[in-house]
């Protein structure tokens, strides 16, 4: 027996590696496991809290459409970051002051044939600015000066702040000689792309390098860290945005580390004690398997989802305590499972000999059925993951779960909640449940494959 | 030829209660802090309420403090009712009594028919539940046993390149999202089917017109629900199915020179229904869950949404109502099943094992 399964381990991988659609469910693992990784280690500890406030999300664009959806034929505004971090510094004498002067610039190549959704300025910086003058170049020409006075590090300056408006009414006073006044944010922004025309609005933006020059002015040295400019299109990224202007991509990756430990724990859990549970029930048969199997009916017909419900209201759920309640609940399944191998290993002719010499029933259950159970055990595990991922994700959709948690189905709540479908933000519905169905596929492809291979196993002899 | 199905139904029967009386204690035990602070809150609240009423009625005659008194004694007695002035193991046997008789106190916020009371809200909201839930039970049953009957008949290569597919929609294809695409695809975008609630606003007049009314709201639901099940349950009914085909008794049949459909559906299908019976218990309990998701993305009045709408109220009661009643409600469709299953199993239905 033993011999046998020393010898069994390295073909299951072989014959594993052997099958394509094993394969391929390793491949799409090993991304998952990747962007885990990459989740844990890029995302700040504090994501989750984040995620919740608001004021965090200012630089991004609202509702916005994955921005690859221009290829398809739909225009829209790109969302582009640009960011200074390279301040050279002059000292200006004038009389017996010195100033400090730093400044930097970038460039940015606009061709889109949309006006952006937003245009915001964050300066970042120690130290006491007396005034920043932000020079905006426009490809033909013609440049637009910002003055942020008194500026504040870390605030972010929009299109609608007095500080971007006034410089556009000055802009269009210099060149036509027409002073307008409460521009508004739209108007503002066609001042900064468009061709300045009698009415102000243009059809389209101009398309062609933008140039931006930032010089900060100070009557004492400063530090100048990393200032941001955001072009605020209204499209963002590979997936959208919600309606608090915060980045699916992100969202989903945040999600990823917590849907899959979650997944995990529950299925390990869960098949572990249905296995032995249901072996047991099988191999012992009889009067202990009708009350075992009564048991599992006990389990089997408590509703998960209303009973989780129901605990959340008496108890702050963790990861660790909403683990333990799904498998709880959902171990039965894999006890009727294995209770039909328990009773075939039991019909064999080595057990009965075992039997006939007297050898007590759990020293027959541990050699003899615990090698064939751990074979089902392993392929259960990996086929019950993505069930577990669907409950807690479930569970997030109608708000219960650990709280502060980033998860896929708390994200399809509020796209529920804000009637994304109903809005037609697409991007908000399908790419969180496109995760659930992703994340599950690995799990199915490599559990049939390992299942395929231990079915003969299992029933040999 | 009965007498064995008797037998067999009483038995199932007190073994089902019994498993009720266990499901209903371990809830009771799980949440057992929340129903005490339910029966608190309750008694708290039916106070306030017949106050009033005395106010209303002998306001006059009584003095505030005899109306103190009397509003006290009044909760005391509701108190009494569900054992809080008896020992441990009595108060306990009350309240799972009172859980089991359906008695969940008062609603904190949720009002249905004006009626705060929480068994008179869900029995408001559960018939829609059962109707929705039932009618796409019944339709993946008899669609999934036919699409597996149909398939084993044609057992090739083909379909074993398609199961790891079922296999990923059955496990991780929520059905309560799929519900969020068929609103989009289908609802708005396309208008062809409602997709809110159970009626039109205005509602028609007339029966027929209401009952076509409620089945075309039913649709959408039914299909997100069927999307999820069917591919899963028509793949076990297949592998019942085909694993049955190998017996010497269709052979004997194939011998006989009997037509291929005849074999199939009288004898293949007859020898493996209580094995498909006991698949379609495990696919009622299993998609159960997921069914009452499904209404809150439809807004279909039932448990699921109430559920949801109790969450968002932060309403105790009504949500320890709801885990007892959903309890009972998978209980009686397991009973059910297993009545099919003798019925269809005819070493039952002769009473011999």
């Amino acid at each position: 027996m033993t011999s046998q399964t020393k010898k069994g381990k390295p073909s299951l991988l072989k014959e594993l590696f052997k099958s394509k659609s094993a394969l391929t469910g390793i491949v799409i693992l090993s991304v998952l496991a990747g962007l885990t990784i990459y989740s844990v280690v890029s995302l700040p500890s504090n994501i989750s809290y984040t995620w919740q406030n608001g004021e965090a999300w200012v630089l991004y664009p609202i509702d916005a459409p994955p921005q690859w959806i221009n290829f398809l034929g739909f225009p829209t505004a790109p969302t582009i970051n640009l960011s200074l971090s390279q301040w050279t510094k002059e000292t200006i004498s004038a009389g017996a002051a010195n100033f400090s002067e730093y400044s930097a610039s970038t460039t940015f190549k606009w061709s889109s044939g949309v006006f952006p959704q937003d245009l915001a300025f964050e300066p970042m910086f120690s130290g006491n600015a007396s005034t920043i003058a932000l020079t905006w170049v426009k490809p033909q020409g013609p440049s637009i000066l910002v003055s942020v006075s008194e500026p504040a590090s870390g605030e972010a300056y929009e299109a609608q702040s007095q500080t971007f408006t006034n410089a556009a009414s000055q802009y269009i006073l210099n060149q036509t000689g027409q002073y307008v006044t409460q521009l508004s944010k739209q108007q503002v922004i066609s001042a900064f792309f468009g061709k300045l025309a009698n009415d102000i609005l243009t059809s389209s933006p101009l398309s062609g390098t933008y140039q931006v020059t930032v010089q900060v002015l100070s009557s004492s040295p400063m530090n100048m860290f990393r200032s941001l400019l955001v072009v605020v299109g209204n499209s963002y990224g590979l997936m959208g945005t919600d309606n608090q202007d915060r980045p699916i991509d992100l969202g989903l990756l945040a999600g990823l580390p917590n849907a899959l430990e979650i997944g995990f724990l529950v299925s390990i859990i869960a098949v572990v004690i249905g296995i032995v549970f249901g072996g047991l029930s099988g191999y012992l048969g009889g009067k202990k398997d009708g009350l075992m199997q009564w048991v599992a009916l006990v389990i089997l017909a408590m509703p998960v989802l209303p009973f989780l419900v129901v605990i959340s209201f008496t108890q702050k759920l963790n990861i660790f305590l909403e683990v333990v309640f799904i498998a709880a609940l959902s171990w039965p399944f894999y006890a009727i499972i294995a209770r039909t191998v328990g009773l075939s290993v039991k019909s064999q002719a080595f057990v009965e000999a075992d039997k006939a010499m007297g050898v007590p029933w759990y020293r027959v259950f541990a050699s003899h059925f615990i090698p064939r159970l751990s074979a089902v055990t392993v392929a259960y595990t990996v086929l019950g993951i993505p069930g577990g991922i669907l409950t807690a994700e479930s569970l997030a959709f109608i708000g219960i779960g650990p709280g502060n948690l980033i998860t896929w189905g708390g994200i399809l709540d509020t796209a529920f909640v804000n009637q994304a479908a109903v809005f037609g933000f697409w991007w908000w519905v399908v790419f969180p449940g496109l995760m659930i169905v992703l994340s599950a596929i690995p799990f199915v492809l490599l559990g049939f494959a390992i299942e395929r291979i231990i079915a003969p196993r299992v029933s040999a002899k | 030829m009965w007498m064995g199905f008797g037998r067999f139904v009483v038995t199932k029967a007190i073994s089902y209660f019994l498993v009720l009386l266990a499901t209903v204690s371990i809830l009771y035990l799980a949440t057992y802090n929340v129903i005490q602070k339910v029966v608190t809150s309750s008694a708290a609240a039916l106070g306030v309420e017949y106050r009033q009423n005395l106010l209303k009625t002998s306001g006059a005659h009584l003095t505030t403090q005899q109306i103190q008194v009397l509003v006290t004694t009044f909760q005391q007695s509701y108190l009494a009712q569900f054992g809080f002035n008896q020992p441990l193991p009595i108060k306990f046997s009350i309240q799972i009594y009172k859980m089991l008789t359906l008695n969940f106190g008062q609603a904190y916020t949720i009002i249905w028919n004006g009626s705060k009371s929480v068994n008179v809200i869900i029995a408001g909201y559960l018939p829609n539940t059962i109707l929705l839930f039932t009618t796409a039970t019944l339709i993946l049953i008899a669609i999934g046993t036919l699409i597996g009957l149909l398939a084993a008949k044609s057992a090739g290569t083909s379909w074993d390149r398609i199961v790891p597919i079922i296999a990923v929609v059955h496990s991780s294809l929520p059905a309560w999202w799929l519900a969020f695409l068929l609103i989009a695809g289908l609802g708005y975008d396309l208008n062809l089917l409602p997709t809110q609630g159970m009626m039109s606003v205005p509602p028609p007049t007339g029966a027929l017109a209401v009952d076509l009314n409620v089945g075309e709201h039913m649709i959408l639901p039914i299909l997100s629900l069927l999307i999820v099940g069917l591919g899963g349950f028509a793949y076990v009914v297949r592998s019942l199915v085909i694993s049955t085909m190998g017996e010497d008794f269709v052979l004997t049949a194939r011998a006989r020179g009997l037509p291929e459909s005849r074999i199939l559906f009288k004898h293949i299908f007859r020898t493996a229904s209580p094995a498909i019976t006991t698949q379609a218990i495990l696919a009622i309990t299993g998609s159960f869950g997921g069914a009452l998701l499904t209404e809150i993305v439809f807004n279909w009045p039932g448990i699921g949404l109430l559920t949801y709408n109790a969450i968002f109220a932060n309403d105790l009661p009504v949500v320890v109502g709801i885990v007892f009643v959903t309890t009972i409600i998978l209980l009686v469709g397991l009973f059910i099943g297993e009545l099919v299953y003798g019925l269809l199993d005819p070493r039952i239905r002769v009473g011999s094992d």
